[in-house]
């Protein structure tokens, strides 16, 4: 199997490692005459595309920092005596994050498949991991969905019977806000995307191994039905999830502005984990800045993405300017919640649009490395500002809050540690691994 | 190659050599051999390719272009514009009010400002485009040889230019040669061809730009001129129809009026109003104390008057009466000095005057407040006293008025 080793490696190790290292596969060479300057470059390719030992001891860390974050976090939670109130809202805010990062990445993996993807070749398997977080995910909703199954209006106040009976708005919204039609959702939602992270990482792996050239169609064939399905549940899990915060507000563009979040998220995650990766060694040849650059760029048009979408949000309940819209914003825009939102609008938008406007930076893997730490943490103070105002008249940034957020995020982490470590981080035998490996931005 | 010299027919002699043109098979070999002449330090020379060759710019030594800083500039000239423009326009020049927003109001102007950064943006990188290639490019030596045709289809093309300053014309043949063309071509000048733009597309373009200052010629000398025409009319859309229309005149009429009164001494059917006591809160000239005979006082007429006070009154009156509904809360927020508030209806002076003075007050209005008389029926009118008095009772209550039940509840 492929040698893991610490330390950028050297070419001469390579000169031993068996043929499931050489991306290459001799019997499927393209027959355009263009490809012939690239293959020469991949027949003598190498790198080290497996995590080895590292995996489990990214694993134990990850997942002690994961327990013993989320366990503080809880327990502080508990000694503010509101039986749990302040610390569900907390943890659902970082949720939204974490979630946005996994259903991004079952997006992302699904797009690629979906349009035929060469470029990302080298760079979807540690999507494919990320995606596959999605069970851990569900686990870690338990303490949002269980007190809304037990009637508990801990942060759902459509959750108490006693309470929707009395209010005649939230009456007439129990047809479809209601625990046990919830709990159906929840369990379609994370089961479809379990089913389909799992689907595209089994046989995507099965391709390393069998090289089947039809895997990579039948992949393809199934993106297109399962996009539609995807934007449904992203639309629908975070109207449900976010929107029913606040039941009596609404906004159709909700889903949408959820899933500009998750495009970032899964951007983020893959630049990051990528550079991670190399520091340690690992695809120090296969990802170039090439990809680098491409990834920042979609980061880049996600960050105006957001924009756009948030502002049309605004502008459309602002122009209105109907009470029941307004309200939700009036709130936001109202003392220290005020701060919160201009910060969005500058630390959101203004700021990493410039940031990233420039290519140079685009391929500089130092800066772009610090705007994904600062997009990474504008998406939590947006997630924050989402779900927060419904328990805190202002904003109070809590340590069970950052706690929640470091747990859960250490959580993914171990999760796809664990799964990364299993088998390969490129799919070796993918057919457009050649084009993905020569990748170049004009 | 044995055309590789054909001379060309010229006014006097042969042409000089324009470039040494070296054709390639593969792209490959175009990025090798571009390479070479990048590193001898050459300056005016440039490949073809039938499509983007990756890593040629790189292998051509091209520096970044600056078309990014200036479609920058552009796009944020776009901004300026769009917010100068929202401001003068609707805020300083001629200020108009939109559905109560702020006349100068960033969030209604952010389409545009996007819109037209996108604009200036755009357009701008095509001109740049242009300009930077120095195009359009009516005419090149090149477009005469015949085997560069193939760089649009299957071949790679390096032209060497002789204006290049390093230019020899034996060692940069030598130097090409080293890069194994297939084939290696001297580009004689064009003097065939004339490299300015055809006359007819110079006369063409200076007629649209005129042209295209005719309708705004003619929107000015519209603004500082005046007529006595109508204007023009392009859609009707049912405009002019053959009637006549309120304050015309009118030819039918002796005293040309379109806008008729009904004749004097006659009454609409249902509309003779003869119960100065129902109609008017009248009784031979005095306010009446009491409802007419006519209107039934029962729980049907108390609700019936909750339900259009709740409509007419308490904007401005408040659901109590108090005289602080949204309307007065609003005015008194905004402190104009123009604004007269609403009565109290439960205080003292209201509670004693007749219900015909209040009926005369909803129906011709009193100061600011407008005639409800057009809008209310008559008998829904003294509903709503009916409930105005029930109003004014309650606010006058006192602990003794409660059954003993209802005071141990309190």
């Amino acid at each position: 199997m492929a040698t893991a080793k610490k330390g950028p490696k050297k070419t001469s190790s390579n000169a031993k490692t068996p043929s499931s290292e050489k991306p290459a596969a001799a019997p499927r060479k393209s027959s355009a005459p263009e490809d012939s300057a690239a293959r020469v470059n991949v027949a003598g390719f190498s790198d080290s595309i497996q995590l080895g030992s590292e995996s489990s001891a990214l694993f134990a860390k990850a997942a002690g920092v994961a327990v013993i974050c989320l366990g503080v976090s809880v327990a502080l939670g508990a000694s503010d005596g509101d039986g749990f109130r302040r610390w569900s809202h907390g943890y659902l805010a970082a949720f939204g994050v974490a979630l946005a990062i996994t259903a991004g990445s079952v997006f992302w993996v699904c797009l690629q498949n979906l349009v035929n993807a060469r470029w990302s070749v080298v760079v979807r398997r540690v999507g494919e991991v990320f995606a596959a977080n999605m069970p851990l995910l569900a686990v870690l909703a338990l303490p949002i969905i269980v007190p809304v199954v037990l009637g508990n209006p801990v942060v759902y106040e459509w959750a108490d019977k006693a309470k929707v009976a009395g209010d005649e708005i939230l009456a007439h919204k129990s047809g479809y806000l209601n625990p046990t039609f919830f709990l159906v959702r929840m369990v379609f939602y994370f089961g479809f995307w379990s089913i389909l992270a799992r689907y595209y990482l089994n046989h995507s792996r099965r391709q390393d191994e069998t090289g089947g050239s039809e895997i990579a169609p039948s992949m393809t064939r199934v993106s297109g039905p399962a996009m539609i399905v995807f934007g449904l549940a992203i639309t629908f899990c975070s109207i449900d999830l976010f929107m029913a915060v606040d039941p009596r507000w609404f906004s159709t563009m909700f889903g949408v502005y959820f899933f500009a979040s998750c495009v970032l998220g899964v951007h983020i995650t893959l630049i990051l984990a990528l550079m991670w990766l190399q520091g340690r060694g690992r695809l120090a040849k296969s990802v170039t800045t090439e990809h680098y650059h491409d990834l920042g760029k979609m980061l880049f048009a996600f960050v105006i993405f957001w924009a756009y979408i948030g502002f049309s949000q605004f502008m459309l309940i602002w122009y209105a300017n109907l009470p029941e819209e307004t309200a939700w914003f009036k709130q936001r825009f109202a003392g220290g919640w005020g701060t919160v939102s201009w910060t969005l609008v500058f630390g959101h938008f203004v700021i990493p649009f410039f940031g990233l406007l420039s290519r140079y930076i685009k391929r500089n893997k130092t800066l772009l490395g610090f705007w994904c730490f600062w997009m990474l943490a504008m998406v939590y103070v947006d997630m924050f500002w989402l779900v927060l105002p419904a328990v805190d008249v202002e904003p109070n940034l809590r340590a069970m809050d950052v706690l929640a957020l470091l747990g859960l995020l250490s959580a993914l982490v171990a999760g796809a540690a664990r799964e990364a470590g299993k088998k390969n981080l490129i799919p070796t035998k993918d057919p457009r691994l050649e084009q993905s490996l020569a990748f170049e931005n004009i | 190659m044995s055309d590789s010299h054909e001379p060309q027919a010229s006014d006097s002699g042969p042409p000089p050599l324009h470039g040494l043109l070296a054709e390639y098979r593969t792209p490959a070999e175009l990025l090798r051999a571009s390479k070479k002449v990048r590193d001898a330090g050459f300056s005016r020379w440039d490949t073809f390719s039938p499509f983007p060759v990756h890593g040629i710019d790189k292998a051509m030594g091209i520096k970044m272009t600056i078309l990014p800083w200036i479609v920058l500039g552009a796009g944020l000239t776009g901004l300026a514009t769009a917010i100068l423009l929202q401001w003068w326009t609707n805020a300083y020049d001629y200020p108009w009010l939109v559905s109560g927003k702020p006349l100068w109001s960033i969030p209604a102007n952010v389409p545009i400002m996007f819109e037209l950064t996108v604009l200036f943006g755009g357009v701008t990188t095509f001109i740049a485009m242009l300009v930077l290639n120095n195009l359009p490019f009516p005419s090149h030596p090149l477009d005469h040889v015949r085997r560069f045709a193939r760089a649009t289809d299957d071949r790679f093309f390096l032209l060497i230019e002789a204006a290049d300053p390093k230019f020899d014309e034996t060692d940069t043949r030598a130097l090409i040669d080293a890069t194994h063309p297939i084939a290696v071509e001297g580009v004689p000048e064009d003097r065939k061809t004339s490299d300015k733009l055809p006359t007819g597309i110079i006369y063409s373009l200076v007629i649209v730009t005129v042209m295209s200052a005719v309708p705004f010629a003619l929107a000015a000398k519209a603004r500082y001129t005046k007529s006595r025409s109508t204007r023009v009319h392009i859609i009707q859309d049912m405009d002019s129809q053959p009637k006549y229309k309120a304050q015309r005149e009118n030819p039918v009429f002796s005293d040309g009026r379109s806008t008729r009164l009904p004749d004097p001494e006659t009454v609409a059917v249902g509309e003779l109003r003869e119960d100065d006591h129902f109609w008017r809160g009248q009784d031979h000239g005095a306010w009446v104390r009491t409802f007419p005979p006519t209107f039934r006082v029962d729980e049907a007429a108390m609700l019936r008057g909750q339900q259009r006070f709740g409509i007419y009154c308490t904007p401005c009156h408040g659901f109590g009466g108090e005289g602080n509904g949204m309307v007065a809360k609003r005015a008194d927020e905004l402190a104009q000095g123009t604004w007269t508030p609403p009565s109290n209806l439960t205080d003292e002076r209201i509670r004693n005057m007749p219900v015909g003075e209040i009926f005369n007050t909803i129906t011709n209005g009193v100061r600011n407040m407008p005639a409800y008389g057009p809008q209310i029926p008559a008998s829904d009118r003294w509903a709503i006293i009916l409930y105005l008095r029930a109003l004014e009772r309650g606010h006058a209550g006192k602990i003794a008025d409660l059954e003993p039940a209802e005071r141990t509840g309190l």
